[in-house]
């Protein structure tokens, strides 16, 4: 598969309501190959945003369109979708090895047990698949539907809290997995609320906010973007007041603090400056610096600031 | 709830509160709360309330449907008096008290079948009855308080037409007061007629529903129960003929509380009066009813109690 | 189509269900055996009121058919498996009708033997009265499963729905109000029966549909519960 920067999947204007309650409001974005992390805090409208991505609930205004056609009511689209649900969809009266073969079936895959077999192995459930899935703990029904969700190798991915249940080993597989995957163009869009690993996985980050589009982007240029929100940087060395003292004249501090425990935070809306001004400033000084490190460089961090918003 | 007083620290001249997390430091009341909080639950969930008004229809139609009966019933009977003088409708036995439950027998069942599972089944089901046992709550409060709950809803259902249609009779007679002092014992006897309803009613529908998961299956096989052993044993009795007849005649499971309501009464209903068991010795017709009743209130009390969470 | 049929013939033919059935579709069967051997034979007329208008047609080919046939959506709706199905490339009536036919499949055996032998016993043997009362069942059960699919399609209440339908509606009311037999299943099974055979189920009152008139509304309405169902599933949000 040739790997593609084209938008594969185009939301235009999209909103949706349930009588007086406005879910989602006016979304617009494009999801290219890759993968693509879908956030939001509980309620933010995550859930119903996929699944009119995936055609499962209308829009009450806006398209949503997949290689170029409307999803909604098209259903030879989803040979080439595979869509994982937050809820447990299984037939917990089927064995795993069947539940996986009655989706390919359903998906029209031709060489049906060679994909079955290699869609159950990529899960690391060849051993349990001849079982009842009422016998299989929640992670390995997990694994059992996204073995179903692979089986007939989808160049689209909408998977929704995937990782509900994995342990910490099933976690690190799932990420090789999916980063496999992204490598060999696929497109994969993943809504999470471990932003720690959608901070590793994900190219590109869609975060949702009381159904609106907060931001979009990878999470460090929606960082900087931030204008309003300095960064914190938080210092330790020998001389914690003597380098507030100086620091707060360096043009590139917006302002200084001094935490109980005799860090230095130092707050910053221009830390490519602050990175060349502070050390000289402690080589300077004779101040010997031990350790500097941002505080709200993270995903999380980001995620926090737009959600306060 | 009382609250405790928030850390403070003071200064001079002024007090910061702690609004943080506050842990909870009023009376923990016991067993006796939390059955009326079940019991009360119960009441809301089989009225529907707190939901949506799709969800309040069928319920609720139930107790119109039979509260309209019960004002045809006395408009009919009002206008038999107005045309024909006072006590025409009485000489014209036309449907009174005595013959309501009979007629609303089936409207009565139907009710039960498809809202008593409502209070059970749903918490078996997403397995929530763990739950309530992890508070000072046994099974056998758990379902002691679910029937009463349903039995005070059904009575609710049963008794507003009874008074409707006793408030238009005396309407309807040109001395009211004087009706109402002909006819006062009416009211202990339809109240206690409406009791024998309820109970058996919520009683058999808990016990079915106590059986199943799915809501679906105990409303269809209650209807089952009750619509398919009238036809069967009205034919069996009739061919059989005699004391046969009769104890077949005991099966038909929608006359059992109504021949308790005939003697009550002190006559047979319009429902029952040509089933051959009417004619069987008092104490057999209450003895039948209360094995019906008992029995399975037994059943369903001893499936309880064992739970433990 | 094979895929979802099968499916649903699994989840639906739970053990006790099919034990349940297998009971109340016994009852006519048991009471035509009784009344041949009785004293106090009734007639045909009074025989097909009770057993089978009002046992078979009237109660037990209904509500066996409604606990069916209401979950055969309504269960998948209630799991949220109902996506397994529709986000696969398949045109929607490809999931109504064999989900229709699966119903129809766990419920025909039951009513249409139950209908065969009660009648073969009940007529001593005349091939067309057998005929007429098993086609007629046959149609029910296809009606009813047509009806109570699409309802556990639309309602989370099918069943409350379907229950007043088949008690209030067709069993109460149909008893007062004649018109009331032009809309419903119910009758337009009897219609048949008696279009069949009028020579046996003659005398009865004039306001049943003729023959052709029947024949008319059982295709409207199994064809029309099956467009609805399909038109429903292309446009309802799936959860």
């Amino acid at each position: 598969m040739i790997a593609s920067t084209e938008p594969v999947i185009r939301v235009e204007g999209v909103s949706r309501w349930f009588g007086n309650v406005v879910a989602i409001s006016d979304v617009s974005f494009n999801v290219s190959p890759g993968i693509t992390g879908l956030l939001g805090p509980n309620g933010a409208g995550k859930t119903t945003l996929l699944r009119m991505m995936t055609g499962l609930a209308e829009t009450s205004t806006g398209n949503v369109t997949v290689f170029g056609e409307p999803v909604r009511d098209n259903p030879s689209l989803y040979r080439r979708i595979g869509v994982m649900s937050e809820h447990e969809t299984v037939y917990e009266f089927m064995k795993g090895r069947e539940f996986v073969s009655m989706m390919g079936r359903l998906k029209g895959v031709n060489d049906l047990e060679r994909a079955v077999d290699r869609a159950v192995a990529l899960v690391d459930l060849a051993d349990a698949q001849d079982r009842r899935m009422d016998t299989y703990s929640r992670g390995m029904r997990q694994r059992m539907r996204l073995a179903a969700t692979l089986v007939h190798d989808p160049e689209i991915l909408i998977l929704d809290e995937p990782l509900n249940g994995a342990d910490p080993r099933q976690r690190v597989h799932f990420k090789q997995l999916l980063q496999e995957l992204a490598s060999h163009g696929r497109t994969i869009v993943l809504s999470s609320h471990i932003l720690e690993e959608v901070e590793q996985l994900a190219d590109t980050v869609l975060l949702i906010v009381n159904g609106k589009l907060a931001a979009s982007g990878g999470f460090r240029a929606i960082r900087a973007a931030l204008n309003e929100r300095p960064y914190h940087v938080r210092v330790m060395c020998d001389s914690p007041r003597q380098l507030a003292a100086m620091a707060v004249a360096l043009p590139s501090v917006d302002a200084v603090h001094i935490d109980p425990d005799g860090s230095v935070v130092v707050l910053s809306r221009n830390v490519l400056d602050l990175q060349i001004e502070l050390p000289r400033l402690a080589q300077s000084s004779g101040i010997s610096l031990r350790r500097v490190e941002p505080l709200d460089d993270s995903l999380e961090s980001v995620f926090g600031y737009l959600v306060e918003q | 709830m009382t609250a405790m007083q928030p850390e403070v620290r003071a200064a001079h001249g002024g007090t910061v509160f702690d609004i943080g997390y506050q842990p909870y430091t009023g009376v923990r009341e016991g067993r006796n709360r939390g059955r009326i909080a079940v019991f009360k639950d119960g009441v809301r969930t089989a009225l529907a309330f707190g939901r949506g008004g799709r969800e309040k229809i069928l319920p609720w139609l139930f107790v119109v449907a039979l509260s309209v009966l019960g004002l045809v019933f006395a408009i009919v009977a009002g206008a038999a008096d107005r045309l024909g003088g006072a006590g025409t409708a009485e000489k014209m036995n036309l449907p009174s008290h005595s013959d309501f439950y009979g007629i609303a027998s089936v409207i009565l069942f139907v009710f039960a079948a498809v809202v008593a599972p409502e209070l059970l089944c749903p918490d078996r089901r997403h397995g929530v009855i763990n739950l309530y046992l992890v508070r000072p709550v046994t099974g056998a409060d758990y379902i002691a308080s679910r029937w009463a709950a349903f039995l005070v809803v059904i009575l609710g259902a049963a008794w507003l037409p009874q008074v409707i249609l006793f408030l238009g009779l005396a309407g309807g007679d040109p001395v009211p007061m004087e009706y109402f002092q002909k006819h006062w014992l009416d009211i202990p006897r339809f109240l206690l007629a409406g009791l024998v309803m309820a109970a058996y009613a919520t009683t058999l529908a808990m016990l079915v529903a106590s059986f199943t998961t799915r809501r679906a299956y105990a409303s269809v096989f209650l209807v089952g129960l009750f619509v398919i052993t009238a036809p069967f044993t009205v034919g069996l009795s009739q061919d059989l003929g005699g004391a046969a007849g009769q104890w077949v005649s005991m099966f038909d499971l929608t006359n059992i509380p109504v021949h308790v309501n005939d003697l009550i009464f002190g006559r047979a209903s319009e429902m029952s009066e040509h089933a051959p068991a009417r004619t069987l010795p008092a104490a057999v017709l209450v003895g039948w009813y209360l094995a019906w009743t008992l029995v399975p209130a037994t059943i369903l009390w001893w499936r309880y109690r064992r739970l433990t969470p | 189509m094979g895929s979802v049929y099968r499916l649903t013939l699994r989840q639906l033919s739970g053990r006790w269900r099919l034990a349940i059935m297998t009971v109340l579709a016994s009852l006519p069967v048991i009471i035509a055996l009784i009344m041949l051997h009785s004293k106090n034979a009734p007639s045909v007329t009074e025989f097909e009121d009770a057993i089978l208008s009002a046992m078979l047609a009237g109660s037990i080919a209904p509500l066996v058919v409604l606990a069916i046939a209401a979950a055969a959506f309504a269960n998948e709706i209630e799991d949220k498996t109902l996506a397994n199905l529709t986000l696969s490339p398949i045109p929607r009536w490809q999931i109504a009708l064999p989900k229709l036919l699966a119903t129809i499949t766990i419920a025909l055996p039951f009513i249409a033997v139950s209908a065969f032998l009660t009648s073969y016993i009940a007529f001593i043997g005349d091939v067309r009265a057998t005929l007429a009362v098993t086609l007629s069942a046959i149609v029910g059960v296809a009606l009813y499963s047509s009806a109570f699919v699409w309802l556990g399609l639309v309602s989370t209440q099918a069943i409350g729905i379907g229950l007043l339908y088949i008690v209030v509606w067709e069993g109460f009311f149909s008893g007062f109000v004649s018109g009331v037999r032009l809309l419903s299943i119910h009758w337009f099974a009897i219609a048949l029966m008696h279009g069949i055979d009028p020579r046996r189920f003659y005398g009865y009152d004039d306001t049943l549909l003729s023959l052709v008139a029947a024949i008319t509304m059982i295709v409207i309405v199994f064809g029309g519960f099956l467009f609805l169902s399909i038109r429903k599933l292309r446009r309802m949000d799936v959860p």
